[in-house]
């Protein structure tokens, strides 16, 4: 009984516990760090506000050396090519990065990840990678999207295969507003990305296992209970 | 105390490594797969019943890991959509460390923390090696968590004398998580 009693102190302590962190943290399977929303989702739990990003990229013999901008917090990241700005007398050119303190909603585009206003003080001239982090608390998203204004039309950019786990990447010929996401009209997760568990399957998988256990565990114990009384239980183990 | 001492080096040394290696986005799963191998290891030269694997009661073993799964995987549940999506390919990675973890945890290391000062020892120095195995891949805050669950595999590990359910529970929720 009072190994029960302990067990079942343990299990509502855990319940507890889990229940102050984001949902995900087992094994190393999801970002090492929970992702910082500008608008956190009911499941987030804590969130801290996202990171702004700020460098000054030198120009050497009137080109500027390659460099990569990102927002302390990791979750964006621009990536310039060597030459990349127009820099007109410039010794240095400056590269913002703000995330946006709202959460548009375009219709045909769903966002998984917060939006970004990257800007610089020199026009762009060669195209830059860029690279989101998105977190594990949202579908995966199939590709990043860029506007001129958050409240405006939304273009896909080009395509890249999706290498690190919760990272997607792409390259833009423009500054602007930045985020990533998938088509409102395709089911997520998409872009043929398996997953198995998770999402909305997890209550269905936890209620499946509160009936087998219920079902299988009461006319199990009854029959150890009755074989304990007959005496005939088989009690082979270790004895501590 | 050798023994026991040289077990929890090895787990966390393997584990230690396991999280460097996986920081590299290219090695995430082969840094599971091996880590999970390398974790099983540890329980090489333990009997089975010495490590909680022993065959009696095995059907109430099994519905105990399912309880323990469901057990991991409510506060998610009871979130809604909250839980994340775990891709199809890290499947096998998900099974392997999660065995790999109890061979090494509950099984091994709780068998030598167990000869060498009994059951608060083992349940005790398991957990805290196990929170201390997930220091590296894991931020501050959910290690609390990470003990929770570390306390209560230990605690079954204890009240049942069996490794079976913690296997099942570990590889039931690192696979829908």
């Amino acid at each position: 009984m009072k190994r029960l009693t302990l067990l079942a102190a343990a299990a509502i302590a855990y319940v507890l516990a889990a229940w102050m962190v984001a949902p995900g943290f087992y094994d190393g399977f999801g970002p090492t760090e929970p992702y910082r929303w500008t608008c956190p989702p009911p499941q987030a739990g804590a969130n801290t506000k996202p990171s702004s990003g700020h460098a000054d990229i030198k120009v050497t013999n009137g080109k500027t050396e390659a460099w990569s901008v990102y927002t302390s917090d990791g979750q964006i990241v621009i990536g310039f090519l060597p030459d990349s700005f127009d820099v007109a007398g410039k010794s240095t050119v400056s590269v913002d990065i703000t995330p946006l303190d709202t959460c548009p909603e375009p219709k045909d585009v769903r966002f998984v990840t917060n939006v970004y206003r990257i800007t610089s003080d020199a026009p762009l001239k060669k195209k830059a990678n860029i690279t989101l982090l998105y977190s594990n608390l949202k579908p995966h998203p199939d590709d990043i999207y860029r506007t001129d204004d958050p409240n405006g039309p939304w273009t896909l950019l080009e395509r890249t295969s999706q290498g690190q786990p919760y990272t997607i990447y792409s390259s833009t010929d423009k500054l602007g507003y930045f985020a990533a996401g998938y088509a409102s009209s395709t089911t997520p997760p998409p872009g043929g990305v398996v997953t198995i568990g998770g999402g909305q399957a997890l209550p269905i998988i936890v209620a499946v296992l509160i009936v087998v256990v219920v079902l299988a565990g009461l006319p199990l114990a009854l029959m150890r209970r009755r074989r304990s009384a007959e005496g005939t239980e088989d009690d082979g183990e270790e004895r501590s | 105390m050798l023994r026991a001492g040289a077990v929890a080096v090895y787990v966390l040394a393997v584990e230690w490594t396991r999280a460097l290696l996986a920081q590299n986005s290219r090695f995430v799963v082969a840094a599971l797969l091996l880590g999970g191998a390398a974790l099983g290891l540890a329980a090489l030269g333990w009997p089975a019943e010495r490590l909680g694997l022993g065959t009696s009661r095995f059907a109430l073993r099994v519905v105990g890991g399912l309880a323990l799964g469901g057990v991991l995987l409510l506060p998610a549940a009871a979130r809604g959509a909250a839980a994340p999506l775990l891709p199809a390919g890290l499947a096998a990675a998900a099974i392997a460390v999660s065995i790999g973890e109890e061979l090494a945890f509950r099984g091994a290391l709780y068998a030598a923390l167990d000869e060498l000062g009994g059951a608060p020892l083992a349940i005790g120095g398991s957990t805290l090696l196990w929170t201390l195995a997930h220091a590296l891949s894991h931020p501050p805050e959910f290690l609390v968590a990470v003990a929770a669950a570390g306390l209560l595999l230990g605690l079954w590990r204890w009240a049942c004398k069996d490794l079976v359910a913690p296997l099942i529970g570990h590889v039931i929720a690192d696979l829908a998580l």
